[in-house]
């Protein structure tokens, strides 16, 4: 997974154009309940209910969706297993009730991660920050937040750029030449970003900028039948969770 | 070490936001302040933050696994500063969930608290301690980013203890628990990133011919 690729899907994803209303309120709704309700049953409901909107609606790719997965559950196994063992006076033990509290970790952590990757996967990171905005988050850093946005993409291609030529001469041949490498790239990335953002505070400059970037947005407006009918689900999986 | 979405239980989550607010808004404030003096100063902010961003999906050669990837904390500190980090820190985190699923938005706050906040401030103080008794940049340097990237690492493994106790020996026994079952990664991790560090800081400091330049890589966006 490089930096720009999650960003890629959901750029070109069907969802795309969704109103970003409904999608916040999808993957911010469950994963609210997802961690207060209880992880028995309430975060199988959660699971199933994201996982049916992400492939079933939102026709995410089940094999991109293993692969942004892995990163997280590669935290989950040790973060999980820990809760198995004890640390007694008399050593290392199995701890009673761990299996249990493991399991129940595992699916509130599981459907949480269901929730976030269907937000990754269906909304560019661009418009969930400039959506921020109407949660009060003070202009100055929203701007901030959108300008490094741009250059993200802009400064990893470097990055790469300069990655793929060091190891084309050998620069990861060894571990100590690698980490070299990789420091020289951060060495040379620095400047270069400085100077684009002076080009580029240069140029707006010239074009009148005041620190503020207006940009025309055409997105649908979300309806409020299907908020309404998000809610309505959301109740449901909260009532069902509390209930059984 | 980022803590994934949904791994702390609601009202920790709510807790640690808590806890990582006042330092964020402090450092929003002072952002608000230097924009408000200089507002091409957004440029050079926005283009730290993704500097910062880009510097943390790099991969590095870690001892014990295939590869890692450095944090940028003790760097971000020592040429930024930690109040400025504190925001950049947390818009990181943000776009790291975000476009790569790393860590969460649940954990957001204790994940910033870890890293944009305890990594950045000890990383900073033992740059400045280190120069002020006289140690040679090279060291300062290895220090600070080394020390920052372990105190994260504690940190990190106190806040999870403090979400699951062990149920024998408590708070103190989770964290022991917490601490050696992530010590594998992460200590070589400091001591690689301690050492990237000093690369970086010597590679570019062949790169400031002139004082201008000197200028705006020691502080100009503090």
């Amino acid at each position: 997974m490089s930096i720009a690729s999650l960003d890629r899907i959901a750029s070109t994803g069907r969802w795309r154009n969704r109103p970003l209303a409904e999608k916040a309120l999808i993957g911010l709704g469950f994963l609210i309940l997802a961690v207060t309700l209880p992880p028995w049953p309430g975060a199988v409901f959660v699971t199933a209910a994201m996982l049916a909107v992400t492939f079933g609606l939102a026709r995410v790719s089940v094999k991109l969706w293993l692969a942004i997965a892995a990163l997280p559950l590669g935290f989950l196994i040790p973060g999980s297993l820990v809760l198995l063992v004890q640390l007694g006076p008399e050593g290392i033990g199995l701890a009673p009730g761990g299996a249990q509290e493991a399991a129940l970790l595992v699916l509130r952590a599981l459907a949480a991660t269901t929730c976030l990757i269907f937000l990754a996967t269906t909304t560019p990171a661009a418009d969930l920050v400039a959506g921020l905005r109407r949660f009060g988050l003070p202009s100055e850093i929203v701007e901030i937040a959108l300008l490094m946005y741009r250059f993200v993409f802009i400064l990893a291609e470097e990055a790469t750029a300069m990655t793929v030529a060091q190891r084309a001469r050998l620069g990861h041949s060894t571990r100590a030449r690698w980490l070299r490498s990789t420091g020289q790239v951060i060495a040379a990335l620095l400047p270069r970003a400085m100077a684009r953002a002076r080009r580029l505070e240069v140029g707006l400059a010239a074009r009148g900028w005041q620190g503020e970037m207006r940009v025309l947005s055409d997105r649908a407006r979300a309806s409020w039948l299907s908020l309404g009918a998000i809610l309505a689900a959301q109740a449901a999986v909260a009532i069902l969770g509390m209930l059984l | 070490m980022h803590i994934m979405e949904g791994y702390l239980p609601a009202s920790h989550a709510i807790g640690w936001y808590a806890v990582s607010a006042p330092f964020f808004v402090a450092g929003a404030l002072k952002i608000r302040k230097i924009v408000a003096e200089r507002p091409e100063a957004r440029m050079t902010l926005a283009a730290s933050g993704a500097f910062a961003f880009v510097l943390s999906a790099l991969k590095i050669p870690s001892v014990t696994g295939s590869c890692s990837h450095p944090t940028g904390t003790g760097l971000g500190a020592i040429i930024f500063g930690p109040s400025v980090m504190a925001v950049l820190g947390v818009i990181v985190l943000l776009f790291q969930a975000l476009l790569l699923a790393h860590g969460g938005l649940t954990t957001l706050g204790a994940n910033a608290f870890s890293m944009a906040i305890v990594g950045p401030w000890v990383a900073w103080g033992i740059w400045k301690l280190g120069r002020g008794v006289g140690l040679s940049v090279a060291f300062s340097v290895f220090f600070a980013a080394m020390l920052g990237d372990l105190a994260t690492y504690v940190t990190t493994a106190l806040q999870l203890a403090l979400a699951y106790p062990d149920p024998a020996s408590g708070f103190i026994g989770a964290a022991v628990k917490f601490g050696s079952i992530f010590a594998f990664t992460q200590v070589p991790l400091a001591i690689v990133e301690g050492l990237l560090t000093v690369i970086v800081m010597d590679a570019l400091a062949g790169k400031v011919p002139d004082d201008q330049k000197l200028r705006i890589l020691a502080g100009e966006a503090r």
